[in-house]
């Protein structure tokens, strides 16, 4: 199959061996996120297209393509911060707007201008903005729970800060508290560890695993194939289509990240990561 | 100066206290409803809403003329203006969410085409021959100083709304101006927010069309949430000090131009708020160039500072004729670059902190404090006393260098 | 750049030739076209039957402020005859005017009026009042102007026009004497005529009346707060009853004025409407200079004390 994709080229017509053809699939049972046949396009070019994608609790999954495969555009699209053009969405067995609550999304960092004048406590506070409403104050409780949600990320000395002061990784981390603050319990991330420190990735990390250990689900874009082992125990492979999805040890294969990635993948870092898988 | 005095406290007669009261609410719900559009980096809509009102004036006269009746009616002609700008700001939404067009470009070309037809029309409307067109071409420029008391109530109720409006819907429009996705995320409808805020700024426009004209408006909605970025770093305070700055623009130049002859209102108000501007670009705290400048030129002396100290360590010579001034000037070397007792001292300090960084940099594997280095800062910043002490352990006694 | 002046004029004139027209299609009339209404009547009256004479700014329309349309470039290139008022009151068409002068039949009728008689401008150095029309013993000179011109268009209708100028000039005196039979009845310390801007120059110059403007002498420039305190002041001190608007010109800051004044507990209303720049309505009385300047003698004359008959002159206002 393999070879077939090496000879064949670009791009990999794989959906029927996959399993694609038995849709409707099986129903999403109350699986944290759960997309049926779901397509987005841009003009009228569809960025994803068909997509099953069922994301289990307690776990953290990673969606994993290369560049321009929908991976931002399947996780905007779940929580409807762009329109789907077909498609379903379920959130713990709801439709999306009945479970609006129990999501939080940490979005590209660069998607904001850091310039804007807030500071780093207004920043976690927009996480509970929900909760107040439109004339509420933000009581002390609030607060107190906005000031736990940066020292959980390790940045409790930062509060009073202007969000311009920070550095990448720094901003990463404000973005993160700001979902705790919102006490959710399925957590999507669009790149998270894109240009921040190790520091900041440790940091990320270990609080993601607790939020797992806690029984949360986390979905996030992930580009750091050489990480993908160490961090996430289930993934989604995309290109466009749904290449493979499910457990780590049994998803995260040579074969499918061929067929993820095709001939730009170097034989020899594919290499690298089935000997990693080995090791394990 | 009297004269200023004495408007400022409302003491010049009835039309100036009348004036700079209802200029500066005015003012006032310009500055603060304008705020969401700058933040939102649409400040340009502003323009375009305002230049789109102007196809409602003169569609609403020739509307009023030919049913028989008195087209200079202020509430249709309002009611006109309001309508068509509605119309331009859902236009240029639509183009900018349904076409490849950007944003930029849509506002650009719906400022530009409703503003044509808008003077298309009232060039139509000079060659009826009924109505009596006179003071439409007000509209324009609008006529500030002969406010009536009935404009002054319109703006105070209009204003206190939009103020209102805004500060209630600060948290999502906050939001929105900030990360439209995360608030898409939460849920919050980001085109209606969107809709929310263009639709604060038409209301204030159309308000004061007819008190500072189409053109000066635009000033008004623009120039307090600029002004007031400069004195905050929270976008709730921007909300407030650009009401202030907005309210004391229209308040203050409708003072001058009480005191003076000749001097129009609206274009004084509005020059007083560029006024405002100009001094809160040069000497604002944090954002103002000057503060910028002397940042920076301290930032430059302790780069200075450290490199001259470090070469006084290494007694290598110190060829900036800047570097030995600064270190003359504070003592540290005489001016032909020998060292003094205290540079002495220091440059010992300095090169002792580099050892020590190095020696940090073979322990802390973790590059999140040793990453910290980047010449200036000092050691004691990042690392705890004993850290330190465990650092000097290793390194050994001290060099001397003329004592430390 | 003034080649391409004159290759626009040109080109204007080029395409309105090309068009398929009614009028250019040789009938004997002399084709006229006026810039302001009352040139138009003068026109009109003079002419008679010889002339097709048309008016660019219809009622309410403000000539400071007027922009030529494309249709105006056509007409004005086309006609025989281009009457306009010039001393700078048809600010925004001037230099296409002045353009055209220098091919065509243009004449500025209020320039021929001899330069001692008119008044200086306060607001521009070296330039004059234009609105001439407002004392209709000046505007008879002007009336001469146009005939004169019409003659020279049209040397065969000469005898026409002098008779039909002769007969229109008459009225105008009988004009002239009403006015100052009614004005001459208001009371010396009343005479003050507060209005939008300064049109009323040589009205007041010729009945003896202080005339004050809101606005300079165009109605182009935004009035400052100071002067409308000012005024309020001056209508409390001289005790003045009335003001007026004008039909072509904003009547915000007279409102604003009245407004100050009853605050500060001074009783002032506004006594009428004043036709400065422009006539009423066209097949109305008020639709001709004679109707314009009798409804504003008897408008002024009544509000401030004097007085006048309801109808005005010849019962015909309304």
């Amino acid at each position: 199959m393999i070879q077939s994709h090496l000879t064949r080229g670009w791009p990999p017509a794989i959906a029927a061996t996959q399993g694609r053809t038995e849709r409707p699939a099986e129903l999403p049972g109350d699986a944290p996120l759960a997309v049926r046949g779901l397509t987005v396009s841009y003009g009228e070019k569809p960025a994803v297209f068909s997509l099953d994608a069922t994301f289990p609790a307690a776990s953290m999954s990673a969606i994993i393509g290369p560049n321009g495969a929908g991976k931002s555009t399947l996780l905007k699209a779940a929580i409807g911060v762009i329109p789907r053009l077909s498609g379903e969405v379920y959130v713990f067995a709801q439709p999306l707007e009945k479970a609006r609550a129990r999501i939080a999304y940490v979005p590209q960092r660069a998607s904001v201008d850091w310039d804007f004048p807030t500071t780093v406590m207004d920043v976690v506070q927009m996480g509970l903005y929900r909760k107040v409403g439109l004339l509420g104050r933000l009581s002390g409780a609030m607060n107190a729970r906005a000031q736990d949600c940066l020292d959980r990320v390790g940045m409790a000395d930062f509060a009073h800060r202007q969000i311009g002061q920070l550095s990448g990784g720094q901003q990463q981390r404000v973005f993160l508290a700001r979902a705790l603050a919102q006490d959710a319990h399925l957590f999507l991330l669009d790149e998270p560890f894109a240009g921040v420190d190790a520091a900041t990735e440790r940091a990320i990390i270990d609080v993601l695993k607790i939020l797992k250990a806690e029984g949360k689900a986390v979905v996030a874009v992930h580009h750091d194939l050489s990480t993908v082992r160490d961090y996430f125990d289930h993934v989604f492979l995309i290109n466009v289509r749904r290449i493979a999805e499910g457990p780590v040890a049994t998803t995260f294969t040579t074969e499918n990240l061929q067929a993820t990635y095709g001939g730009r993948l170097a034989a020899t870092h594919l290499d690298e990561l089935s000997m990693a898988s080995g090791a394990r | 100066m009297n004269a200023f005095l004495q408007a400022l406290f409302l003491q010049a007669g009835y039309n100036a206290a009348l004036v700079a009261i209802g200029a500066g609410l005015l003012g006032f719900a310009a500055g603060s409803s304008g705020t969401f559009m700058f933040l939102r980096k649409r400040a340009l809509f502003s323009d375009a809403v305002a230049h789109a009102t102007l196809p409602g004036v003169g569609i609403a006269f020739i509307l009023m003329v030919s049913l028989g009746g008195d087209g200079r009616s202020l509430p249709g002609l309002l009611a006109g203006s309001a309508l068509s700008a509605w119309i331009g700001l859902l236009l240029i939404e639509w183009i900018s969410r349904r076409t490849r067009l950007a944003e930029d470009a849509a506002i650009g070309a719906v400022l530009g085409v409703f503003f044509g037809i808008g003077i298309v029309l009232l060039t139509v409307v000079q060659s009826m021959s009924a109505g009596r067109q006179a003071g439409l071409e007000g509209f324009l420029l609008g006529s500030t100083a002969g406010m009536l008391f009935q404009d002054a109530v319109v703006i105070a109720i209009g204003g206190s709304l939009a103020v209102l409006v805004t500060w209630l819907m600060r948290r999502p429009m906050t939001l929105v101006a900030f990360d439209s996705d995360y608030a898409a995320a939460m849920g919050y409808n980001v085109r209606r927010i969107d809709l929310l805020m263009m639709s604060l700024v038409m209301a204030v426009t159309v308000i004061g069309l007819k008190l500072v004209g189409l053109i000066l408006i635009v000033a008004m909605l623009i120039i307090p949430a600029v002004t007031a970025r400069f004195w905050t770093e929270r976008s709730s305070r921007v909300i407030w000090i650009a009401g202030a700055v907005g309210a004391a623009a229209g308040y203050l130049g409708a003072a001058l131009s009480a005191s003076a002859p000749a001097l129009p209102t609206g274009p004084i108000i509005v020059l007083v708020a560029a006024g405002i501007f100009v001094v809160s670009l040069l000497f604002a705290p944090v954002r103002g160039v000057l503060a910028a400048v002397i940042r920076h030129r301290r930032f430059q002396a302790r780069v200075h500072r450290r490199q001259g100290l470090l070469a006084l360590a290494a007694q290598h010579p110190i060829r900036e004729a800047y570097t030995l001034r600064l270190l003359a000037r504070e003592g540290l070397a005489r001016p032909d670059g020998v060292p003094t007792e205290t540079g002495r001292a220091q440059a010992a300090k300095i090169a002792r902190d580099e050892r020590r960084w190095d020696v940090a940099r073979e322990i802390h594997q973790d590059a999140g404090l040793t990453g910290r280095y980047d010449g200036l800062t000092p050691i004691e910043e990042v690392f705890t006393a004993d850290e330190i002490a465990e650092f000097d352990r290793r390194l050994g006694p001290p060099v001397a260098l003329g004592g430390a | 750049m003034n080649l391409t002046k004159r290759t626009f004029v040109a080109a204007a004139a080029a395409i309105a030739m090309a068009l398929p027209g009614g009028w250019a299609a040789a009938e004997e009339r002399l084709d006229v076209v006026a810039t302001t209404g009352m040139i138009a009547d003068a026109a009109q009256n003079v002419g008679g039957d010889l002339v097709e004479v048309r008016a660019l700014m219809g009622a309410g329309v403000d000539p400071h402020a007027y922009r030529q349309t494309r249709t105006d470039v056509v007409a004005l290139a086309n006609a025989d005859l281009v009457l306009w008022n010039g001393l700078y009151l048809e600010a925004q068409m001037e230099e296409f005017l002045l353009e055209l002068g220098q091919d065509n039949a243009v004449v500025p009728v209020a320039e021929g009026v001899p330069e001692n008689l008119l008044i200086g401008s306060e607001d521009y150095e070296g330039r004059f009042d234009p609105h001439l029309w407002m004392n209709p013993n000046l505007w008879s000179r002007a009336v001469i102007v146009i005939r004169d011109a019409l003659i020279e268009a049209h040397p065969d209708g000469e005898e026409t026009f002098n008779s039909n100028a002769q007969v229109y000039l008459e009225k105008l005196a009988d004009l002239s004497r009403y006015t100052a039979d009614s004005l001459s009845s208001v009371p010396a310390e009343s005479r003050i005529l507060l209005t939008s801007h300064d049109a009323f120059n040589y009205f007041g110059n010729a009945y003896g009346f202080e005339v004050v403007g809101i606005q300079g002498i165009s109605t182009e420039s935004e009035a400052g707060l100071q002067r409308i305190a000012q005024l309020v002041d001056m209508l409390i001190e001289r005790d003045v009853r009335a003001v007026f608007v004008e039909t072509s010109v904003s009547d915000r800051n007279i409102r604003a004025l009245v407004e100050g004044a009853q605050a500060e507990g001074h009783d002032v209303v506004i006594g009428g409407e004043l036709y400065s720049d422009a006539m009423g309505e066209p097949g109305t009385y008020e639709g001709t200079y004679v109707g314009m300047i009798d409804s504003n003698a008897t408008t002024i004359a009544r509000a401030l004390g004097g007085d006048a008959p309801n109808a005005g002159m010849q019962g015909l206002l309304n």
